[in-house]
């Protein structure tokens, strides 16, 4: 028993040694120098599986690069780590709002408990969280969209093209912001036209297991889509939405990309022809506000929401199939006015 | 014996060592490859490593892995793979939350029962894996690693908002925990942050996980049935019974190895719980031997690369990717596992070489063995 | 001389050595290596093929000292090997295979075609160079690979054990073509067991036992009978008894006992190691018996010799008794205790004690230190545990005093048993069994790869419990060992206890020809019957 005793005083020991260590060396943030004196430009935390997606993220990204060009700022953008934890995400926006960027900026709802406990430990630094407005505070700017408009008008437009009368969704990953890009789409099929059957489906269940960011799992639900007759296939779902047009494209039926305008995309080139229209979210033009709002000394703060009132969101008509068929046109001017003026009220779930 | 001692002691520390060494070098050419400074970011990391509030950030970590990589290493011990360790620990904190957010017991009974529901939950999802072992011969890899997407899908079931999900925002939560479940840290400071309280816990595992595998008749069945199944069962361990004890235990401590952080910080299991805990902890539990001691600086090691590695980003004048961390990670598991097996087999020809030199002398002076003896 | 090896020594631990052992093959012979299962055969021929190194001793080939550090080393020098099993690639044709690995020779086109050709017609091996492997049978192929060693430039050829796998007829012809080689002035190591078979090929024979040559002989003066005794040395010491310490008490008795081939219905738990993967079930209404109705009783200070070729039930018979396989029917008495329905550690806890049959996977952890070892089986017993907690200190000092009382030749107890030699691992083994006192030991091969030294010192620690009340039940292969020890012999065959015979007055022999079925009943000595045939037994 002796040497259980020594095994059990060398473990707290240890223990005890190691906060002890960490008490005394000094922290990274406050010897870092902070040379905030001069603005940085504008930060972007990702999310797992962020940078290239084609869509969400992406758009961000076109945001920031927009700044940088117009105010001449040296931006970054920063990748996560795989399995971390909200203090990992917590110590990124410090990094950042240390060394002196603003406004620093947490990309996906992830960031809202780190970006509200950092917004309080540097007032003077303005900070965006997209998707989450779970909070408010001073100086925290929730960009959020009404992601549902834009897919009701999705949905219109998929009731009026479809001939089998089977209309398929694809979402990444089942989480309740995809849900609302579900139950817009759904909305405006049943109310363009009747006995129009929604296929739904979800990638997966986590972000992890890939459902934003797996192309191949994107186009084997769509393959089954369409084995079951649907013709236009909504894809609200990251990279794996590339994967959807592409299937779309193989088998001549119509997709509808998401969150940009997935028909002027370069790595979507050889399939446009079968992107109807893109129900968009301007995440773009967001990041790019909230910077210029920054610049201008009038920082934007509290919820920012995107609709189509505002042009947050929209239904692109790039595709001159699209934009020329008036029928589907109509309708879908119709659904917006509506939608404009209240007499059309979108769920969200 | 003080001789075999030694040697044992130099067997055991050749590995990681030469592990360790190997990684470090191939990754200074992967630097070296890509045009980049081979040891700068070595340096780097280690000034990060010097600042409190990254190593609070390591040793919370840590804290995390060790536990995990605790229920890896029980199963190891008697050749169980229990890759299920992650579904077991998502499953075991998102049931601890819900069960805190909706029961209020004092603080001091309150903890207990949260750890409770954790190893219970955690032991139930791996004994569902040691059942079918056991009675239908399933290998315990293909049934837990199915075992870990049923976990996922389990848990987007169960926190659906019709269920027991609250939405903030767009993040589906469990709600927040009754506080009197909150496990208060040791604060350091505002600067610096603030010690997982748990953190003592999983010095407790390692503790517990010594004395029972080394001083009960339980855990030397348990090892004798990882090192000779054959031989455990003739002497008597009953395999089955052994098989579904382990895998319950390993599930156990899954269970409750995402506990330091949901009780002494996130308060909530949400979509941005972290997950792949448990693969992680897989090389933790490898590079440390299994040892609760070598786990132990496996896992500040592995904290180590994860939390150090971000101020690359940042790195001025020139920034080196985080990635490099990663790599460095996946090498060491590859040196590791090539290491130890070499280090194995050298240390048991050494020794059986030792001995017959030692006992060939012995021969050669046979006298001098009978005074011995007598 | 072809090949000569000299004082040839290899150390393995754990395992019987080489030890001493002296090979002359002269130029245009067949030699023959002959010995039983384990004496050391292999070993040797791996030495002489390069495959490892002897830790003394010398070989010579053509008159040169030589030294391989791997086949290749051996193949230029004109020795190759023909394994047991053979290494050829079903998917490709004859050049192909030949040519594999020795492209340099000859090319891979018209040159080795030719050349290949040319070998078999030379030794009129009659191989088609374009035959897909696949479509070969098993003789085709082992003449294929004899045409794979001659190709690579071999003059002394080994072969393992070619005779095996094939019938009679493919062995003439096989031995037709070793005498064609031997007529070309080649010579071959022809490793066999079958007696009749070297006495007709061979033209000399060298006889290895236990790991070094016990001598060599020439097959026109010798018998069959003669070679036997050389290969199983029944002028060894052999166990003696003394008189007969048997009592009237029983401690085990065994009444009908019946275990099914595994997949079959079973009544009991079955203890069977769950990681052996999927059941493979036994077609129905097919249920074969691999103990049938077995009935014996074992007196306190009585040795039951269980005499049998391998694989006729001896295995299952260790396991009903030790409870890692349950009885399908049937009764198992201990002591006046139905212990039928008992767990195996209940069994050795009650005094059961177990020297298995094959002591690496089932009588010790090798990579453990030796007081681990000596804990293994007994865990719940003192000196190594206190209730729930172990006692490691007690388990040291009693490892200490069993090295030390059972002459374990060990430099510490600290060291793995991995590193010990069988014999002192079995030693370590019996002083463990019997430190706890047991009323019944089950002793499965108990002095199998062990030295001489330590199978006396074992066959003493026996006798010596025997005397004091200890019940034996006693599997062996060593005929000698059986009759040396036992108060009574049984005889196991296909599951089924067929015969049994009084060791004081039965041969070798004569157990030898009851062991193959041929004899059933109680075996009575006869001066003349068994005698020859026996050993014709094993020649076929």
């Amino acid at each position: 028993m002796r040497r259980v005793s020594r095994i059990a005083v060398a473990g707290v020991a240890t223990a005890a040694l190691a906060v002890t260590v960490s008490a005394c060396g000094s922290s990274s943030t406050s010897s870092s120098s902070s040379s905030s004196d001069k603005n940085l430009g504008l930060a972007l935390a990702y999310d797992v599986g962020g940078k290239g997606d084609q869509s969400f993220n992406d758009a961000a990204t076109a945001g920031l690069d927009k700044a940088d060009k117009e105010f001449g700022y040296k931006s970054t953008a920063v990748e996560p780590q795989d399995g971390e934890s909200d203090a990992d995400k917590t110590q990124r926006l410090e990094t950042l709002a240390k060394q002196g960027y603003n406004p620093v900026i947490g990309v996906g709802f992830a960031y809202a408990p780190a970006v509200k406990e950092v917004a309080a430990k540097f007032p003077k630094t303005t900070f965006g969280i997209v998707d989450d407005n779970s909070f408010q505070a001073k100086n925290v700017a929730n960009l959020v969209f009404h992601e549902e408009q834009a897919s009701y008008l999705a949905g219109v437009a998929a009731a009026k093209a479809t001939k089998t009368n089977v209309v398929g969704f694809i979402g990444g990953v089942d989480v309740p912001l995809i849900h609302k890009f579900e139950a817009g789409f759904k909305q405006g099929v049943a109310d363009t036209k009747k006995g129009v059957t929604v296929k739904s489906q979800y990638l997966t269940e986590t972000a992890a297991e890939g459902g934003f960011s797996s192309p191949d799992k994107g186009e084997s639900a769509a393959d089954g889509q369409i084995d079951a007759h649907a013709d236009v296939l909504y894809a609200a779902a990251g990279l794996s939405g590339q994967g959807v047009i592409k299937a779309a494209a193989a088998h001549k039926v119509w997709a509808i990309g998401v969150d940009s305008d997935q028909y002027k995309q370069d790595a979507l080139a050889k399939y446009k022809a079968s992107i109807l229209t893109s129900a968009m979210k301007n995440v773009e033009g967001a990041v790019y506000g909230l910077a210029k709002s920054v610049h201008d000394g009038k920082p934007e703060t509290g919820e920012i929401r995107g609709s189509l009132a505002n042009g947050g969101v929209s239904l692109s008509d790039s595709n001159p199939a699209f934009a020329n068929d008036k029928a589907v046109q109509d309708a879908v001017k119709k659904a917006e006015e509506g939608i404009k003026n209240g007499s059309i009220t979108v769920k969200t779930s | 014996m003080k001789k075999f001692d030694k040697e044992r002691v130099l067997v055991a520390v050749a590995g990681p060592v030469i592990a360790l060494v190997a990684a470090v070098l191939l990754t200074s050419v992967v630097l070296i490859a890509s045009g980049k400074n081979p040891f700068e970011p070595y340096r780097l990391m280690l000034e990060q490593a010097g600042y409190s509030d990254v190593q609070v950030l390591i040793v919370n970590q840590a804290s995390l892995y060790y536990i995990a990589a605790i229920a890896v290493a029980l199963g190891f011990r008697m050749n169980l793979f229990n890759i299920g360790v992650d579904g077991q620990y998502r499953l075991g904190a998102m049931m601890t939350a819900v069960v805190g957010a909706h029961v209020a017991l004092p603080s001091f009974l309150q903890v207990p029962m949260l750890l409770l529901v954790g190893a219970l939950t955690g032991a139930m999802w791996a004994g569902i894996a040691g059942v079918l072992k056991v009675t239908r011969g399933v290998s315990e890899v293909v049934a837990t690693i199915m075992l870990n997407s049923i976990a996922t899908s389990v848990i987007g079931y169960l926190t659906l908002t019709d269920n027991l999900g609250v939405l903030v925002g767009d993040n589906v939560t469990t709600g927040i925990m009754k506080d009197s479940g909150w496990v208060p840290g040791i604060d350091l400071g505002q600067d610096v942050g603030e010690i997982y309280g748990l953190v003592f816990l999983a010095v407790a595992l390692g503790i517990a996980y010594w004395l029972v595998l080394n001083r009960t008749r339980f855990g030397f069945d348990l090892r004798a049935t990882g090192e000779s199944e054959t031989a455990a069962a003739a002497s008597g361990v009953n395999a089955k019974r052994m098989v579904l004890t382990a895998m319950l235990i390993s599930g156990a401590v899954a269970g409750i190895s995402g506990l330091p952080l949901l009780l002494g910080d996130v308060h909530t299991y949400s979509l941005s719980f972290p997950a792949g805990l448990g693969f992680t902890a897989i090389g933790i539990a490898l590079l440390g031997r299994n040892n609760p001691g070598g786990i132990a600086l496996a896992a500040l090691l592995w904290a180590f690369l994860d939390k150090a590695s971000p101020a690359l980003d940042y790195a001025v004048p020139v920034a080196y990717e985080k990635e490099i961390a990663t790599i460095m990670q996946g090498l060491i598991v590859f040196a590791v596992v090539i290491s130890y097996e070499a280090v194995r087999q050298w240390g048991l020809r050494r020794q059986q070489k030792q001995v017959g030199a030692q006992l060939a002398a012995e021969a050669a002076n046979p006298n001098a063995h009978k005074e011995v003896a007598a | 001389m072809a090949v000569e090896l000299t004082g040839i020594t290899k150390r393995f631990p754990g395992v019987v050595a080489n030890h001493d052992i002296h090979l002359t093959v002269r130029k245009g012979t067949v030699h023959a290596l002959v010995g039983e299962n384990g004496a050391g055969k292999s070993t040797l021929m791996k030495i002489l093929y390069g495959m490892q190194k002897p830790d003394e001793g010398s070989i010579a080939v053509d008159g040169e000292q030589v030294s391989f550090s791997s086949p290749a080393d051996a193949i230029a020098r004109g020795i190759g090997m023909v394994h047991q099993h053979f290494m050829l690639a079903d998917n490709l044709t004859v050049l192909e295979n030949v040519v594999l690995g020795s492209e340099k020779l000859h090319g891979i086109g018209g040159g080795a075609r030719r050349t290949i050709q040319e070998i078999s017609d030379r030794y009129g091996l009659g191989v088609r160079p374009d035959a897909l492997v696949e479509d070969l049978g098993v003789a085709d192929r082992q003449r294929v690979e004899i045409l794979k060693v001659l190709y690579r430039g071999a003059r002394t050829l080994i072969l393992d054990e070619p005779t095996a796998v094939l019938v009679p007829q493919e062995v003439d012809a096989l031995f037709a073509n070793l005498r064609g080689l031997k007529s070309e002035g080649l010579s071959v190591i022809f490793i066999s067991h079958k007696l009749g078979e070297v006495l007709s090929v061979a033209d000399e024979i060298t006889v290895i036992r236990r790991g070094t040559t016990v001598g060599t002989a020439a097959p026109a003066q010798t018998t069959p009978r003669q070679l036997a005794e050389m290969m199983v040395g029944s002028e060894l010491p052999t166990p003696e008894t003394g008189e007969s310490t048997v009592t009237d008490r029983a401690v085990l008795e065994v009444r009908n006992l019946t275990v099914h081939a595994r997949g079959a219905v079973s009544l009991g738990t079955e203890a069977e190691p769950a990681a052996g993967g999927l059941t493979e079930f036994a077609p129905a209404g097919e249920v074969k018996k691999v103990l049938d109705d077995v009935t014996f009783t074992i007196h306190a200070g009585e040795v039951m010799g269980i005499a049998g070729v391998e694989g006729n039930g001896q295995t299952e018979l260790i396991d009903a008794l030790i409870g890692t396989k349950a009885a399908d029917s049937g009764q198992i008495v201990f002591l006046g205790e139905d212990i039928t329905p008992w767990a195996t550690r209940k069994r050795r806890e009650s005094g059961i004690g177990y020297i298995p049959e094959d002591r690496h996977r089932q009588g010790l952890l090798l990579e453990a230190p030796l007081w681990e070892n000596r804990i293994l089986g007994h865990v719940t017993e003192a000196p190594n545990a206190k209730g729930f907690w172990l006692n490691p200190k007690g388990a040291q000092a009693d490892t200490r005093r069993i090295v030390e009382e059972y002459d374990v030749r060990t430099p510490g107890i600290d060291v793995t048993a991995a590193s010990l030699s069988g014999g002192n691992q079995q030693k370590l083994i019996v002083g463990r069994e019997m430190s706890h006192d047991p009323k019944f030991l089950i002793a499965a091969h108990p002095t199998r790869g062990v030295d001489v030294g330590a199978q006396a010192q074992i066959w003493d620690r026996i006798r010596e419990a025997r005397r004091e009340g200890l019940a034996v039940l006693l599997i062996s292969a060593d005929l000698d060992e059986l009759i040396g020890l036992s108060d009574t012999l049984r005889v196991i065959f296909d599951g089924r206890l067929v015969a049994d015979a009084d060791p004081a007055t039965i041969t070798p022999e004569e157990l030898g020809s009851a062991m193959t079925g041929a004899a059933t009943g109680h075996l009575h000595h006869s001066e003349d019957s068994a005698a020859d045939t026996a050993p014709e037994d094993e020649a076929r």
